[in-house]
């Protein structure tokens, strides 16, 4: 038998403690996953990109695809996702209705993906006595609607408003007996046209028409998580990056978040998009007069 | 610093593990609250983000029906909600799953569902979303609260409390029983060993876990071996002479009052040899006081030498010496040590070229007849020392006068007895033994006699049982029976050739172990028939089987046995019947006797026993013809007495013969 010294004792009780204190530290800091909801949208190709490649799990974030960006904000909106994807339609909405809501990173700027089809020309349009218009009413579909009306000076009066989220309109087909318009906006627009119907105008040829998405959150995981967030915007810059310089294989990863479109078409919607995830000043100070709060945005 | 008992101290390590484990487990029974409260938000959440879902698509077809169904069933099926009312823009109830209580339920406060991560979801009783429908671009709000049924979460909660209490107090009991055992273990029971070596300082403990008990224990052992050695060392000093290493004074009169205690006990004696050398004071003066110390520590070599291990050698003072021996059954003993000291110290001393004739005075005591105490018996062998010197130095004394003398006497004898056999001071005389029908010499007893040539002729009941006493007997013995055989041969080629000669046998010499061998040695050439064994029954009191076996073996010789004494002991007639004797020699005091008729009929009656034994019967002490005629009368076989003739020397014995 060998004596046990007070020194070997205290170094036991060290150990001891240590133990007892790290795992009093593990309990405590237990980290939860973030829940990132988002849709099918083009411009968020750089979510699906990095959740393909094991990024955003690394950073313990869990990403949710919802049918519209509507939904996506109800998911926000009863505390289910703690970081929603959307425009600024979203984002003054949510702000309106939760008040916790901050965008904190740019990823794209519409320039053409949100567009008017029809199955009539402007014409026609103008003539027909009712216009059935298809939209999500809580969407910037309504913007880019009434921007397209009022420019076109289409009476509202015989326009007929049918809300539904896009996966239920992309199953309407051109009839020529009815004048239909529809607010949609890229993947979608891709299946409406091999429906027949054909755009009539799109945020790429309205200047005065700003579409931006961008990724919001709530206060406490800008505060609490910042270098989760920091970490994000890298990893989205990246992902941005790898889609840019190889749009194919970006494609092979992430075409079953685009209703599983064509390379071709997937090529055509990335130009129907800019990249706006390092934002210029005036794009900033453009948004800020929209009411675009700036102050976490990460550059 | 404060001292802290160690029950003191194990409470306080008690309390601080008992906060320690609180802590510990109020923090999991707040990680278990925190993740059933995860689990009802997000179990809340679904529920609520559903409904919005179907309100949204059902809202907008009027389907009430449907709406009620769901509402209902989301009700029934989910155990956290208790009810969920749907409201218009303006908070009119439209529909209730809970119809009988909603009014009382409309009190409660709502609160919208996305503040639910910031709220106590045990307390908060109502949740409220709002569903917006679209009719055109026109839209329609509603609001959905969401109530919960508290009983139920309650309840969840509950369950974690006494689910962690039991852990709790089972936890700690067992870290509480361990604690006992690990301190009783480790602390508690070495400190208790450790607190009885100190005490006791006799049974060491073992190796000790803890090292720094270890290190206590450690010390303890060699402060304690150092104590000894010290201790050791003191009473050496305290107890033995500085100059001779024997006991000294003080140590003397210890191991003598403690010897009287034991006498007192076991009533034992002992002696007290005091001896006092003579004329030292000469040996300092001439040769100088160092000289005279060699010669003290040569004494004290001398005197250690003597006596056995457990006897007492001190030196009393100066040119004193007292020698204690304890557990003395008689007087010879001491005796002995005396004389052996007397001699040995007349051997001369030679040191450093000198030689030096030392002498020694010395006086016995013999507790308890000499003294009741220390003191006492000291006073009075220094007393009895000094009538030594003055009878002429060189010699002890006895503190009794009578004992002196008789001690004094034995010793004579005993030095006569040394001198005789080595001078042939000792020779035999022949007793006739007549065979009283034919009135002619059959045999003959041999008598030993000391012859001294100062004292003259010295009686066997002088010296026999002094030569018995310190077993001087074996060789007297030994020259007995060497004589009679060489007699026996003498006599071989005489007349006297038929003659048996009888020897008398001490029971001694019965129990020595070349009694036989030398017998059959001196044999050698003799008929063995010729010799006669004389044994009394005093001889067989002790060791009877032992001596059973030399009988047996004198007998496998060739040599009779006789019984002397019949009579006078038990005369058990078991001997008769166990030991092979030839004759039965009837004892001197029944012829002495012989007037009375009793001692006449005894005389009859052992006489018609033997002959019935077919043995030979003697009767010794035979000095009138009176009693020739009553032997004769009663058929008795041989006499020996003065009547036929005393002990006489061989050639006298040879002449009666003619």
């Amino acid at each position: 038998m060998y004596p046990i010294s007070g020194g070997t004792m205290k170094k036991f009780i060290i150990l001891a403690l240590t133990v007892f204190l790290f795992y009093g530290c593990t309990l405590d800091n237990k980290h939860k996953n973030i829940t990132l909801v988002t849709n099918s949208w083009i411009g968020y190709s750089p979510l699906f990109y990095a959740n393909e490649k094991g990024d955003l799990k690394k950073l313990g974030i869990k990403l949710i695809v919802s049918g519209s960006l509507g939904e996506a904000s109800d998911i926000y909106s009863v505390g289910k996702a703690d970081m929603v994807s959307g425009t600024q339609h979203e984002y003054f909405w949510l702000k309106e209705t939760t008040k916790d809501i901050y965008p904190f990173m740019l990823l794209d700027k519409s320039y053409g993906g949100d567009m008017i089809l029809s199955n009539k020309n402007i014409r026609e349009l103008k003539n027909s006595k009712k216009i059935y218009a298809y939209l999500e009413v809580n969407s910037v579909n309504n913007e880019i609607l009434h921007y397209f009306l009022k420019k076109f000076s289409i009476k509202m009066n015989k326009i007929t408003f049918i809300n539904k989220n896009q996966i239920k309109i992309q199953e309407l087909r051109a009839n020529p007996q009815k004048p239909v318009i529809i607010a949609t906006y890229n993947p979608y627009d891709i299946v409406l046209k091999k429906h027949g119907f054909k755009v009539l105008a799109s945020t790429r040829d309205s200047s005065g028409l700003v579409v931006v998405d961008g990724l919001f959150a709530k206060i406490k995981i800008l505060k609490s998580d910042k270098k989760i967030v920091l970490e994000l915007k890298k990893v989205l810059d990246s992902s941005i990056d790898a889609i840019r310089k190889n749009p194919k294989k970006s494609y092979k990863l992430i075409s079953g978040y685009l209703e599983n479109i064509s390379y071709k078409d997937f090529l055509n919607s990335l130009k129907k998009i800019k990249w706006i995830n390092k934002p210029p000043k005036k794009l900033l100070s453009k948004l800020k007069k929209m009411g675009y709060s700036e102050r976490y945005i990460i550059r | 610093m404060k001292t802290l008992s160690i029950k003191l101290f194990t409470i306080f390590v008690m309390i601080i593990l008992f906060m320690s484990e609180g802590t510990m487990f109020y923090s999991f029974y707040l990680k278990s609250k925190e993740n059933i409260s995860d689990l009802l938000i997000d179990s809340i959440e679904t529920n609520i983000l559903n409904i919005k879902f179907f309100l949204k698509d059902h809202l907008e077809k009027n389907n009430i029906d449907n709406i009620a169904t769901y509402l209902n069933t989301s009700s029934a099926l989910s155990k956290t909600i208790l009810a969920i009312n749907l409201l218009d823009n303006s908070n009119k109830l439209l529909y209730s799953t809970d119809k009988s209580r909603y009014k009382k339920k409309s009190t409660v406060k709502c609160i919208r569902i996305s503040e639910i991560q910031n709220k106590d979801i045990f307390k908060q009783k109502c949740y409220s979303v709002s569903v917006g429908t679209y009719s055109g671009l026109k839209r329609y709000s509603y609001n959905v609260n969401i109530y919960i049924n508290h009983v139920y979460i309650s309840s969840l909660l509950s369950d974690q409390i006494k689910k962690y209490s039991i852990y709790f107090i089972l936890f700690f009991t067992v870290l509480m029983f361990l604690l006992w055992y690990i301190l009783r273990y480790t602390i508690v029971s070495p400190l208790e060993k450790l607190r009885q070596f100190a005490y006791y300082s006799t049974k060491m403990p073992g190796k000790l876990l803890i090292r720094e008990l270890e290190s206590i224990r450690y010390s303890l052992d060699l402060t304690f071996d150092r104590m000894k050695k010290e201790q050791d060392e003191l009473y050496k000093l305290s107890t033995q002479d500085s100059l001779s290493g024997l006991a000294n004074r003080l140590s003397l009169l210890e191991k003598i009052n403690w010897l009287i205690s034991k006498g007192d006990r076991s009533k034992s004696e002992f002696a007290i040899i005091f001896l006092d050398l003579d004329n030292f004071k000469n040996i300092n003066d001439s040769l100088g006081h160092e000289f005279g110390d060699e010669v003290l520590k040569i004494i004290s070599s001398e005197l250690l030498d003597i006596v056995r291990e457990n006897d007492v050698v001190s030196r009393f003072g100066g040119d004193e010496f007292v020698v204690v021996l304890p557990d003395i059954e008689d007087e010879t003993r001491v005796l002995n040590v005396a004389q052996r000291i007397k001699e040995r110290l007349s051997v001369p001393i030679e040191h450093e070229h000198y030689k030096y004739s030392v002498t020694a005075s010395i006086g016995i005591t013999i507790y308890p007849r000499d003294g009741k105490d220390a003191t006492t018996l000291l006073k009075n062998a220094d007393m009895a020392m000094y009538r030594a010197k003055e009878l002429g130095k060189n010699n002890y004394h006895f503190f009794t006068e009578e004992l002196n003398r008789i001690l004094q006497e034995k010793m004579h004898i005993q030095k006569m007895m040394e001198d005789g056999l080595e001078k042939h001071h000792f020779k035999l005389f022949y007793q006739p033994k007549v065979d009283i029908k034919t009135g002619k010499i059959t045999g003959c007893e041999a008598l030993i006699r000391l012859i001294d040539p100062k004292e003259g002729l010295i009686p066997p009941d002088k010296f026999i049982h002094i030569a018995e006493a310190n077993n001087f007997i074996i060789p007297i013995g030994k020259w007995v029976i060497k004589e009679a055989i060489s007699q026996i041969k003498i006599w071989s080629n005489t007349k006297l050739k038929d003659l048996k000669i009888s020897i008398n046998v001490s029971g001694i010499q019965f129990l020595d172990p070349s009694f036989i061998k030398d017998l059959e040695s001196e044999l050698l050439g003799v008929d063995p028939s010729k010799l006669d064994i004389e044994l009394t029954e005093s001889v067989l009191m002790s060791k009877y089987d032992e001596k059973l076996e030399t009988i047996k073996k004198i007998k496998k010789l060739g040599l009779s046995l006789s019984l002397d004494d019949f009579g006078t002991g038990y005369s058990s007639l078991s001997y008769l019947k166990n030991i092979p004797f030839d004759t039965i020699k009837i004892d001197k005091s029944f012829m002495d006797d012989l007037e009375s008729k009793k001692s006449k009929r005894f005389i009859a009656m052992i006489v018609s026993i033997v002959k019935d034994l077919n043995l030979e019967v003697v009767a010794e002490g035979v000095e009138t013809k009176d009693q020739l005629e009553y032997l004769r009368k009663i058929n008795c076989d041989v006499y020996q007495g003065y009547f036929c003739s005393k002990p006489v020397k061989a050639q006298e014995f040879e002449k009666l013969f003619v």
